[in-house]
């Protein structure tokens, strides 16, 4: 299966279990108000830890219902995101999001190796994108946690994305490792880690998915593109994840899509206990809604 | 090899540099013989001669040049290669060293401009469908990608002069994974997106590879893997000097192997053979050499 546009997301968590999600440090009026409204349709049963006078205030002000929501009052923002992870940690609850918090200091308590959320695995971030120039949603990462991966790094990153990718119902989802050009350019490290990884397709160390690299990115996503270019690829022009050479290019990314290409975003913190919520403070409340959409999903 | 480079008709002369050794007057008189060369043997003219005499070979089959040291005579045959006095440089009795010290002399010598030196060898193995080209028994100790990447190139270009189209040429390893701790591997897997994107042409590659899926189809049916070479590789490219030198000497000594090898990277065609080598394999050498003029 292939999600056409990020409200499919909803097709496929509708009618679940209900998932318990965590909101840390709650008073926060978007995510507050994507959080009940996921909670209203019966995707999420929601936590919320954090200023209970805080939270109330901005409810009444903006007329949410939080009649029958279970609030944790915990004024401390600190406290508030520990006492958050410490309960996912326990298995209290299947999602972790951030609220008002700075995003260093919740990911601080996340690593934390006592009661943190490690499972080993490298953390990353992981986006999808409905834009209607293209046919279909499509995934973007790393374009917001890792700086530079090397290429151990990006192998769990493509490992994470895929996982994420097969919840959501894809088979063998179709990986481009982006460049700048097509070819195998020595001074490029980009891509040179490309047909690194593709090899690694080939010969199944990196199972569960199909890669191509480098593509550019026009022939990642037009067949047209990459046809002109005579280039033979099993993923070019029909990418359904697109993987970042550095967190440069893959957070501009994500920011033209959204500012020039009006898309539509959700996303999501992978490789954790959970998968993480980790919406930017000045994200919209529809994309903090989708992106609760996606973590439910994720966490089957 | 021998019945193709006879059909094209044509001689090549081939310039021989300190040319008294039994072997390759031999090899060339036959050569001579066989119609597709011409000799100018550079070296003591009475040494030749005699030798010549010692071996029932007439004289009149080669033009002699007389010198008196291997060096002069090594330089005389790149110069006369390179006023197209000579279509091909063959080593004599010379050491390999001095010998290549005159063909790579960056004014009077006879490198293509910013080429890799490399070799290319031709192995007929009784035990094998057909021949068999390897890269690189004798030049480049641990070669780097871009000088893997003109093995590669080097042996494609022989293979198709033997009229081979998209050559299948399999990157050789101890195994089929990709491994950080085999740097080798990594190397391979970027030339095999090169080969995907045309940056190396008209092949099929695979690798790493180890041997048995290179050239052993029941191994790659064992073993399920995919790979394009398919057990049918027309050649081989290895990781290293070390390991590619002792692959064609073992077969030559328990196999009954036959080798002929060239020296790549240069204007014209030479023959670098080690000087104890059989006056058979440097007959063998010079047709190869003369196919590729």
């Amino acid at each position: 299966m292939v999600l056409k546009t990020l409200a499919d997301l909803k097709k496929i968590v509708i009618g679940g279990p209900t998932k318990k999600l965590i909101l840390a440090t709650a008073q926060d009026q978007h995510s507050l108000g994507a959080v009940l409204r996921a909670w209203k349709d019966g995707i999420i049963e929601p936590i919320l830890i954090g200023d209970k006078e805080g939270i109330q205030n901005i409810c009444a002000e903006n007329n949410y219902d939080i009649a029958g929501a279970r609030i944790i009052h915990e004024p401390d923002i600190q406290m508030a995101v520990e006492m958050s992870v410490k309960m996912v940690s326990s298995k209290q609850a299947d999602i972790l999001m951030k609220g008002k918090v700075g995003t260093s200091s919740l990911l601080k308590c996340v690593l934390n190796k006592e009661w943190g959320l490690r499972t080993g695995n490298l953390l990353s971030h992981f986006a999808l994108f409905e834009v209607d120039t293209y046919p279909k949603v499509i995934a973007v990462t790393d374009v917001a946690m890792n700086i530079a991966p090397n290429l151990q790094d990006k192998i769990a990153i493509i490992n994470n994305s895929v996982s994420c990718l097969m919840k959501l119902g894809y088979v063998l989802p179709k990986v481009a490792v982006l460049g700048a050009v097509e070819m195998v350019n020595e001074n490029m490290e980009a891509t040179l880690h490309a047909a690194l990884l593709s090899k690694m397709y080939q010969r199944d160390q990196i199972k569960n998915c199909i890669i191509d690299g480098p593509l550019a990115f026009d022939n990642a996503v037009s067949l047209e593109s990459a046809q002109h270019k005579g280039i033979k690829s099993e993923v070019a022009g029909d990418t359904d994840l697109l993987l970042m050479p550095d967190i440069e290019v893959g957070n501009v990314l994500y920011k033209s899509l959204v500012f020039f290409a009006k898309a539509k975003v959700a996303s999501l913190i992978l490789g954790a206990r959970v998968p993480i919520v980790l919406t930017s403070r000045s994200d919209s409340e529809q994309a903090k809604y989708d992106s609760i959409l996606l973590s439910a999903a994720a966490s089957k | 090899m021998v019945d193709k480079i006879k059909a094209l008709k044509k001689r090549h002369k081939i310039a021989v540099a300190w040319a008294h050794d039994s072997n390759t007057i031999g090899a060339l008189s036959k050569a001579v013989s066989d119609g597709f060369a011409e000799a100018i043997m550079i070296g003591r003219q009475n040494e030749i001669t005699r030798l010549c005499g010692e071996n029932g070979i007439k004289t009149g089959l080669f033009s002699i040049v007389d010198s008196d040291n291997e060096m002069t005579a090594s330089k005389e045959a790149v110069r006369l290669a390179r006023t197209g006095a000579a279509d091909i440089v063959m080593k004599g009795l010379v050491g390999t060293d001095k010998f290549l010290k005159a063909v790579m002399d960056k004014e009077n010598g006879l490198m293509l401009p910013d080429a890799v030196l490399s070799y290319v060898a031709a192995l007929e193995i009784p035990a094998y469908h057909k021949l068999l080209f390897i890269t690189d028994p004798a030049v480049i100790p641990f070669p780097d990608l871009d000088q893997k990447i003109s093995m590669a190139q080097y042996a494609i270009e022989m293979a198709e002069r033997f009229g081979i189209e998209r050559p299948r040429i399999a990157l050789i390893g101890a195994s089929e994974k990709m491994s950080r701790h085999f740097q080798n591997s990594f190397d391979y897997s970027v030339m095999c997106k090169m080969a995907e994107r045309g940056q190396i042409k008209n092949c099929i590659m695979d690798g790493p590879l180890d041997l048995f899926l290179a050239c052993d189809k029941k191994s790659i049916d064992i073993k399920g893997v995919k790979t394009p070479v398919d057990g049918n590789a027309d050649i081989l490219l290895f990781p290293s000097l070390e390991s590619c030198n002792p692959f064609y000497k073992g077969l030559m000594l328990f196999a009954q192997g036959e080798l002929a090898g060239l020296v790549r990277g240069t204007q014209k065609p030479v023959i670098v053979m080690s000087r104890s080598e059989s006056e058979k394999s440097k007959y063998y050498c010079v047709a190869l050499a003369c196919l590729m003029a």
